[in-house]
């Protein structure tokens, strides 16, 4: 027999397909992967000492550079620990209004995280773009709300910034009338693809007690097969007043993944559509107007609040001294332990499957790095 | 192992196409999706409407441009009033305390005859560059003096320049008033009664000494730098989302753009197509290369007779190495 050497090499940080500065150091033996050492750190900007500096809503906008996708989820999270840790009460309306902006960035998070990872597949860029699309009329939407496409810094203590009017309404009806048919296209175009079920079925395997151990969380664990879901598990906003289904998979490859991201896409719809219908009965207005946001104190101790981000569990966990910023601010980033699991994820396979891996957990290196 | 904490008319599980390879059957039938998109991308209308899914959906910016909504917010301005041209701002430091970056810095004015603190800045300095556009400086501000602009064409190459003063920040309300005219005519009345006390505890021309203009033309007060930037938009924006070539456009942008079009057909109409370049090039290869004679009529071919393309120099050395060489072999 002949034996070969194994070879180390680098890939990133500087690289299209590693989504952002991350650098993977992987030994290869000819083609096939023996182990992988993912290197991060590139992005690092100090975000938690920053929290502990800034006051509670000086912090707020900082939230929106976690997860630059889903800076409205961030904000949501954020809102929410403050809110618990200093008994902050929400009205009904403004938890519809976060509930609905959730939503639409669940939407727009997968839309792009599926095309970006069929980008890596070699299915340049029809799928990326019809994703984009989609985002950006949702972006526009954001934009009239919050001021700001991306970093949105829409909510606060206690509520959101502004009300949602009749042309968001509107506009939001009419969005959604051509959403089924941009999951229909993005099925038909996909889902049968011979090149599609080629690189992604039984690639990338992670077991079911893997993902436990890893602690992973959103879309992957879900795709191992295990039906955890925060709106369900633990409600909060007014996530039980929906009728959704929460989509799992069953071997755990890279195909479960992507087919439980169009299937979530297709329950928020579902949210979607109850949430706007109820959404005229709900009591309160955008923000609790008792709430000093400026000069907010948070009494002595802790908190930690969580919400189902499109990537995962995403929570923050605050001490509070009593003053007026946090003793210690710490964020559980999904993308940051979902990737822990990729070596696991990625031993065994070719060097060419690691980038269509890496691209079915979905990362963002923003919320990696902080 | 039971792991789902749910109950199980929550859950269901993805179908999944476990079927044996067809050759080319999916990738067929997803085709012929692309390809009719293609055909309504290509023939189709620019399309704005966002039921749909089929059309053109791109903006051909800077020609086009979306209608800004009116809580967009890109850098914070400072507002004056057009008929006294005193400025909102009462150094009240609310929006310096909140900025979450630190980037704004305030000197108080003060009474020159008393030295007293008069309810109005001095200096107004913010960081442009590390500003982070969250928007607190106009959610804080008691009295509406500090605003989001719309204006997002701010990219230059002297980076110095992003530190901007009282000179760049100020802006007319007229001018606030045309880009988000709802949000300003629910602050109006407050906004302006407040001006009105504070006015009157200004003494002299303090509070509208930044060489701010009001209606008529003239500065104010004699200012050591002159207004700039404050130029208020032509006309009221258009709702509509996607605009024809130059509407939503300030006047000084299509100016500029036309500019610049008409240059590069003046490049363009210089001469033939490909005659454009090498015109281009001599001038660097003289410089380079210091020899007159490769400027006239760079030959195509690629390899050229020696002492063209040539600096004397050059040639000077090749002339000494090939007579050594001939040397050598006893030529
Ligand atoms: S801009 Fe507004 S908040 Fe800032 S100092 Fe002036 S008056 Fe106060
Ligand atoms: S927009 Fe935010 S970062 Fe910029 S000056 Fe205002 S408060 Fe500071």
């Amino acid at each position: 027999m002949l034996k070969t050497e194994e070879l180390q090499i680098n890939i990133g940080p500087q690289h299209p397909s590693t989504h952002g500065v991350f650098r993977m150091l992987v030994t290869v033996d000819g083609e096939t992967l023996v182990d992988l050492k993912p290197v991060f750190g590139y992005l690092h900007r100090n975000h938690e000492q920053l929290g502990e500096v800034n006051t509670y809503l000086q912090n707020m906008p900082f939230t929106d550079r976690l997860d630059y996708f889903n800076s409205m989820v961030n904000n949501h999270a954020y809102a929410r620990t403050i809110e618990t840790l200093a008994g902050v009460e929400v009205p009904e309306r403004a938890q519809y209004i976060r509930v609905i902006m959730d939503e639409l960035s669940r939407i727009l998070n997968h839309a792009t995280a599926m095309g970006f990872m069929l980008g890596d597949m070699g299915a340049w860029q029809t799928a990326l773009l019809w994703g984009m699309r989609e985002r950006e009329k949702i972006l526009d939407m954001f934009e009239y709300v919050s001021g700001a496409r991306m970093m949105c810094n829409y909510c606060r203590f206690g509520g959101v910034v502004r009300d949602i009017d009749d042309w968001f309404i509107t506009e939001l009806k009419k969005l959604m009338q051509g959403l089924p048919h941009y999951f229909d296209d993005f099925e038909g175009l996909l889902l049968n693809s011979e090149i599609l079920l080629a690189r992604a079925r039984n690639i990338g395997v992670l077991p079911k007690e893997l993902a436990l151990a890893y602690s992973v969380t959103g879309p992957v664990l879900r795709g191992s097969g295990v039906a955890y879901d925060i709106r369900k598990a633990e409600p909060y906003a007014v996530y039980d007043r929906f009728k959704f289904k929460v989509p799992v998979g069953t071997v755990g490859d890279v195909y479960d993944r992507f087919l439980v991201r169009i299937a979530e896409m297709r329950e928020s719809y579902k949210i979607l559509e109850q949430a706007l219908e109820q959404l005229p009965d709900a009591t309160g207005g955008f923000i609790n107007p008792k709430v000093k946001q400026q000069s907010l104190k948070a009494p002595a101790g802790e908190a930690y609040a969580r919400v189902e981000s499109p990537k995962g569990e995403l929570g923050f966990y605050v001490v509070s001294d009593g003053s007026g910023s946090a003793y210690r601010y710490k964020v559980r980033a999904p993308s940051f332990i979902n990737l822990s699991a990729l070596a696991d994820m990625c031993k065994g396979y070719t060097i060419a499957d690691v980038v269509v891996i890496l691209g079915s957990i979905d990362i963002v290196m923003g919320e990696v790095d902080r | 192992m039971t792991l789902s904490h749910l109950a199980t008319e929550d859950v269901f599980v993805v179908e999944r196409n476990d079927a044996d390879f067809r050759a080319g059957q999916g990738m067929t039938k997803g085709l012929g999706i692309v390809f009719r998109k293609f055909r309504k991308a290509l023939f189709g209308k620019p399309n704005s409407d966002r039921a749909d899914t089929e059309g053109q959906f791109n903006v051909q910016y800077p020609e086009e441009r979306l209608a800004m909504p009116e809580a967009y917010r890109n850098m914070p301005i400072l507002l004056y009033d057009d008929a006294t041209g005193h400025e909102l701002c009462t150094s009240c430091f609310q929006c310096e305390r909140i900025c979450p970056p630190q980037v704004i810095h305030i000197t108080q004015a003060k009474d020159p005859a008393t030295g007293k603190p008069v309810p109005a800045a001095a200096k107004f300095v913010l960081e442009y560059d590390t500003c982070m556009s969250c928007g607190y400086c106009a959610e804080v501000c008691p009295f509406d003096a500090i605003k989001m602009d719309h204006d997002f064409e701010l990219s230059t190459a002297n980076h110095p320049e992003l530190d901007v003063d009282y000179n760049r920040l100020l802006r007319p309300v007229s001018y606030y008033e045309t880009i988000a005219p709802t949000m300003w005519s629910d602050v109006k009345e407050q906004a302006m009664k407040k001006l009105q006390n504070n006015i009157k505890r200004r003494p002299g021309d303090i509070g509208r000494d930044h060489g701010q203009k009001i209606k008529g033309g003239a500065p104010v007060a004699a200012a050591a730098t002159p207004a700039a930037g404050a130029a208020p938009a032509a006309a009221a924006k258009p709702r509509g989302p996607v605009a024809a070539i130059g509407k939503n456009m300030p006047e000084d942008k299509t100016a500029k753009l036309l500019a610049i079009r008409a240059a590069n057909a003046a490049k363009r109409g210089g001469g033939a197509a490909d005659a454009a370049p090498v015109a281009q090039a001599a001038p660097v290869v003289e410089a380079v290369a210091d020899a007159p004679a490769a400027v006239s009529a760079a030959p195509t071919g690629p390899v050229a007779a020696i002492g063209q393309n040539m600096s004397e120099d050059k040639r000077a050395k090749l002339e000494a190495i090939r007579a050594a060489k001939r040397a050598e072999r006893g030529e």
